[in-house]
């Protein structure tokens, strides 16, 4: 026995050493690891009928991965524009939302990470509550406001702003405002958790120096929170790159989501492998994207989920 | 004069920002208490507690309620399991596996659920199939696929909640206790247990609202268990009735309602610290003068006034008729409704008239009028003749789809089917 | 409980990796003995002490309590109790929960343990406090509570790990004595660990000196004092004038030191050294402070020194005089103050003496760090 299990197991006992290693092995293997080995495996697969699975025709192909790419065969485009375009859109919309959080967030990061009082605890719940409200009925409250006869249709249409009804909806305005809203609190807490423990000295000293506000941030609040800054713009650009929900019931007919081809390739189509395919090639891209822009910035990756 | 100007523009930022995070599920609940069948809040018909009534005759919502209490159960009791041992494995694993270690349990936050949905399934139906199951297996089962894939990520969240509390757990307590005689299992339990429980009661409400709002996995594991959000989703996609701001009425009010408990029991908790501390030997033997429960805590008070509103609005509720103001607005609207009819009529007749004498003009080539268009009232109801759009089914004739006694002679032009264009 | 119970460590050593924390220990300690490891932090005493409450298995040799091997028995099933340094109070028990943990476990009553609890309380001299929590008693106050949980085990060995470094000194002074007490009282053996010499030689029966994982010498506090065996035991225990050297001549028990600085000095070889060491061995040589005496001018032989005066301080019990000697060599004496008078020597040159007997010859080595 290695010496690492040997000083475990005198440390937990026998009894619950077992247990805690039985279910990190359980979870760590039999649940992260091995299914996404498995999609992996599966997305190299043609999709058979069940009683032809591990027969002869069960053979390792790309041909889910050429299907994103050039479509059908014998279609009628040389590439698959629609599905390539879907998925193009979804990355730079994920962009697109993830800064537009981090930019409102910062603030109110920063505010509550620097302020003291027994108000920062109501805001505090404040910001929670929405967080503990189903996803589904948060994206239903945006449809409600943003709808043709929504809440701000009225407003602006009473206020004469505009005098036809505005579709949010159609220009992906619903979508965009729903995704953000609903990874706001993934986006503040690293970065309150970061600024919180900035001593309030060092702005202090700063402002001493006669540096105007935004050079203190730029120069000294933002260095310092690039950890939980990182940390939250990944968090929110995997989750909106990964969104179901939101673009189902905000999106307009003509925007879809990736998710939502993968969603389609199994529960419409019912084509498993093409769907698994679409499912790594979204996980890798992302995980591709957010390294390379971590090493950009210069991020380590310990730095996340704290 | 820059200060001020600073401070205005704070807290001017922070209204237009809360309002954004708050402002919906306001709107939301509101519009749970209108009458017109589509969640509106402008125009306000009728102030109804319907919706209410309507929700909880929903078999479907019941049962998602049902499933998603069970899934959600299991899914507390498996990713707290798995997230305590994972956090006790992290504080002590060999240094060179940590980082490789905390990367792996940190993952499943970071991928996509959908992924996460997929993975889950494709993996169990794989072994399900090794071990020669059939469909019907307890493998391919919805509940079990459900908690096994929100376990996956859900243990993440746990693990996190639960490793920041161990942290600041000192090795030796569980030392001291094994140095006086007690099995790992009794350090465990009396010791360490004890010491984690606020952070595995954090973990476990996490897990649990994690669970029960959980969409983009579970949208893959259900099977034949649909859990309450994907019931809602259901709902939300093809076509939405102020049922389900009844329902995320009462959510939010239960959110708001234990977040305010939880806040004053921590306030009441630092209360009791405070006053052992300044209570006598005596007092602490047996009869020690505690604070009541009020003083000092305005959570407290926030939410007895808030029970109290809970408790006049139920009250209300089951008195309340609000059947003539339907009527009337009801009345109103079929005037309209007629008005609109006879206007089109006007105009329809006219452009026939034109028409007739353009034909005239054009020597009477083709005189048939279109068939299939033998109800009185001609195009008018025909989903395209509203300026269509997929959106229309929010905003066609406000009459709810559901509504009971709907025998006013539209026949069936308000078949729901024929306003609904959803993708 | 009579002779109590011994502890016997048998060829110990205690590895981490490549790292030697314990290095072939060989300890007796004497049932109902008060014994303390006495040594520089990181010296390997808490390994010791981990090794023998069973928290630590030893990667040779063994453990012996009773003369009962203790090999591959956990720290539950061993007869004995570890007062932590942090003294790991259970933060969300009260007092008494603390105190009875032991006979919680073997499912004694709540009314048994509340009686036991008062009893030990009592003892401890912190009646009627029973229903606080830890974190609401001063630190003496959770120092004896932690002791009382620990002898409500009935344990035939008591370990403790520096349970009074995190007092103020008068509270640790006093604590001294009552721990001294105690262990009297119930008789059974003490295992003590400890930097602080004074703690250790004040409450100690026996001392074990220990410098990185060795254990340098074993003897009572007065042995240890006067007589060490090892450079290290010299420097570290009590304060020392240390005068290096080469043996130049060896007359009995006695040798007579080539000093680097201070010429030709005569000194008492320590026991275990004596018939050890040769001529031309290089040594060094021990003179306490207060074992120096002001000769009269121009006194002059094997066991004079001259110096110049620094400075001087009046410490209430004794003067303390720091000289410098040839080359620089730092001197302190001091002089016990018998109300006698004393003339302020800053300054000047003095010669000191001391009593061959007082001082101790050992062979070279390395010395306590300041």
């Amino acid at each position: 026995m290695p010496q690492f299990l040997k000083e475990f197991f005198n440390r937990n006992g026998t009894g619950m050493g077992l247990a805690i290693l039985g279910l990190v092995l359980f979870w760590t293997i039999g649940l992260i690891i091995l299914p996404q080995l498995s999609m992996l495996d599966f997305s190299f697969r043609p999709n058979l009928p069940p009683p032809e699975i591990g027969g002869p025709k069960d053979v390792y192909t790309l041909e889910n991965y050429k299907y994103l790419i050039y479509g059908p065969e014998g279609g009628s485009q040389d590439y698959n524009t629609v599905d390539l375009r879907v998925f193009f859109r979804t990355l730079v919309a994920a962009v697109c939302v993830t800064i537009f959080n981090l930019i409102i967030c910062y603030p109110i990061a920063y505010y509550l990470g620097q302020s003291e009082g027994s108000h920062i605890r109501i805001f505090a719940i404040m910001l929670i509550i929405p967080y503990w409200i189903n996803e589904i009925l948060r994206a239903f409250a945006l449809r409600i406001i943003f709808g043709e006869t929504g809440v701000l249709n009225t407003l602006f249409l009473g206020l004469g702003v505009w005098d036809t009804p505005f579709d949010f909806i159609r220009n992906d305005i619903a979508l965009y405002a729903g995704l953000g809203y609903a990874y706001i609190l993934l986006m503040i807490f690293p970065m309150y958790n970061v600024i919180e423990s900035l001593d309030k000295n060092q702005i202090e000293a700063a402002r001493d120096l006669g540096a105007p506000w935004w050079r203190i941030h730029w120069r000294v609040v933002i260095p310092y929170a690039k950890p939980g800054i990182s940390s939250g713009c990944t968090m929110v650009f995997m989750l909106s790159a990964g969104a179901l929900a939101a673009p189902q019931i905000l999106g307009g007919p003509s925007s879809l989501w990736f998710t939502q081809l993968i969603y389609q390739q199994f529960n419409d189509n019912n084509d498993w492998p093409q769907g698994a395919a679409y499912a790594i090639v979204l996980l890798v891209t992302c995980i591709l994207f957010v390294l390379a822009v971590m090493r950009l910035f210069k991020v380590n990756m310990g730095d996340i989920g704290k | 004069m820059n200060n001020s100007f600073l401070r205005i523009s704070i807290w001017v930022y922070l209204a237009i920002f809360f309002l954004y995070l708050l402002g919906p599920l306001v709107i939301m609940s509101i519009t749970a208490f209108n009458s017109s069948g589509f969640p509106r809040m402008s125009p306000w018909e009728c102030l109804t507690f319907q919706w209410f009534g309507e929700l909880f005759q929903d078999q479907r919502i019941l049962n998602g309620i049902k499933n998603s209490l069970i899934i959600g159960l299991g899914t507390v009791v498996l990713s707290v399991a798995m997230g305590l041992a994972g956090a006790l494995m992290l504080t002590q694993i060999w240094p060179k596996l940590r980082a490789t270690y905390y990367t792996i349990i940190i993952a499943p936050i970071l991928i996509p659920g959908v992924v996460l949905g997929i993975s889950t399934l494709v993996f169990w139906d794989r072994i399900n199939r090794m071990l020669g199951l059939g469909a019907d297996s307890f493998l391919s089962n919805g509940i079990f696929l459900t908690v096994i894939g929100q376990s996956t990520f859900i243990a993440s969240y746990c693990m996190l909640v639960l490793v920041a509390r161990l942290q600041r757990y000192d090795v030796a307590l569980t030392e001291a206790a094994l140095d006086l005689g007690a099995s790992h299992a009794q350090a465990f339990r009396k010791i360490l247990l004890p010491f984690m429980r606020p952070a595995i009661a954090s973990a476990a409400v996490l897990a649990f609202l994690a669970s029960f709002e959980n969409y983009n996995t579970t949208t893959f594991t259900f099977g034949e268990y649909p859990t309450l959000t994907i019931e809602l989703a259901q709902k939300v996609r093809y076509g939405i009735t102020p049922a389900i701001s009844a329902l995320a009425f009462i959510i939010v009010a239960l959110t708001v309602f234990f977040a305010l408990m939880n806040e004053a029991k921590l306030k009441r908790q630092e209360l009791v610290a405070v006053a052992r501390k300044n209570a006598t030997v005596e007092e602490l033997a047996g009869k020690i003068k505690l604070p009541s429960f009020f003083a000092g805590n305005m959570a407290a008070v926030l939410l007895v006034v808030f029970a109290v509103a809970t408790i006049t609005v139920v009250g209300t509720a089951a008195t309340y008729n609000p059947g003539q103001c339907i009527a009337d607005i009801r009345e109103q609207k079929q005037l309209e409704a007629e008005q609109r009819i006879q206007e089109l009529r006007k105009q329809r007749e006219e452009r026939r008239k034109q028409r007739e004498a353009e034909e005239a003009e054009q020597g009477g080539a083709q005189t048939a009028p279109k068939p299939s268009n033998n109800s009185g009232f001609g195009n008018v109801f025909a989903p395209n003749s509203l300026d269509g759009s997929e959106t229309e089914g929010e905003d066609g004739v406000s009459e709810p789809e559901s509504a009971p006694s709907n025998n006013s002679g539209f026949g069936g032009v308000f078949d729901p089917n024929s306003l609904q264009g959803d993708e | 409980m009579s002779a109590g119970v011994g502890v016997d460590l048998e060829n110990l050593w205690i590895r981490f990796g490549d790292f030697v924390a314990v290095r072939d220990a060989n300890v007796k300690i004497n049932g109902g003995d008060f014994f303390s490891f006495l040594g520089p932090s990181g010296c390997g005493k808490t390994t010791i002490l981990r090794a023998v409450s069973g928290f630590l298995e030893p990667s040779e040799g063994n453990v012996l309590i009773g003369g009962n091997n203790m090999r591959g028995i956990g720290p539950n099933k061993r007869p004995t109790a570890l007062i932590f340094q942090n003294l790991a109070l259970f933060p969300l028990m009260k007092v008494w929960e603390n105190i009875t943990f032991s006979m919680e476990i073997k499912g004694a009553s709540s009314a048994e343990r509340r009686k036991r609890a008062d009893e030990l309380l009592d003892m401890i001299a912190l009646p009627d406090q029973g229903d606080k929590l830890p974190n609401e008693l001063s630190g003496g106050q959770r120092q004896r509570v932690a002791i009382a949980r620990a002898l409500c085990a009935e344990p035939d060995v008591l370990l403790l790990d520096e349970p009074l470094s995190a007092l103020d000194l008068k509270l640790r002074q006093h604590m001294r004595t009552e721990l001294r007490e105690i262990q009297k009282r119930v008789g059974i053996t003490f295992i003590y660990i400890t930097h602080d010499q004074g703690e250790a030689l004040t409450m100690s029966d026996n001392i074990a000196v220990m410098r990185a994982g060795v254990i340098d010498q074993i003897a009572d506090g007065k042995t240890i004092y006067n007589d060490p065996n090892t450079a290290f035991a010299a420097s570290f225990v009590g304060e020392n004038n240390v005068f290096r050297g080469k043996v130049k001549q060896i007359m009995g028990n006695e040798a007579l030191i080539a000093t680097n600085r201070s010429g030709d000095l005569v000194a008492r070889i320590s026991t275990t050294n004596q018939g050890k060491m040769k001529e031309g061995d290089d040594a060094m040589m021990f003179v306490r402070p207060e074992a120096f005496a002001i000769a009269p001018d121009g006194a002059s032989g094997d066991h004079f020194v001259t110096a110049r005066v620094n400075h001087e301080e009046f410490e209430g019990n004794a003067f303390n005089i720091f000289t410098e000697g040839e080359g620089g060599k730092e001197i302190k004496v001091s002089i016990p103050n018998h109300g006698q008078s004393f003339d302020d020597h800053t300054g000047q040159n003095i010669t000191l003496e001391y009593e061959t007997h007082n001082a101790v010859i050992v062979p070279a080595g390395e010395l306590a760090a300041e």
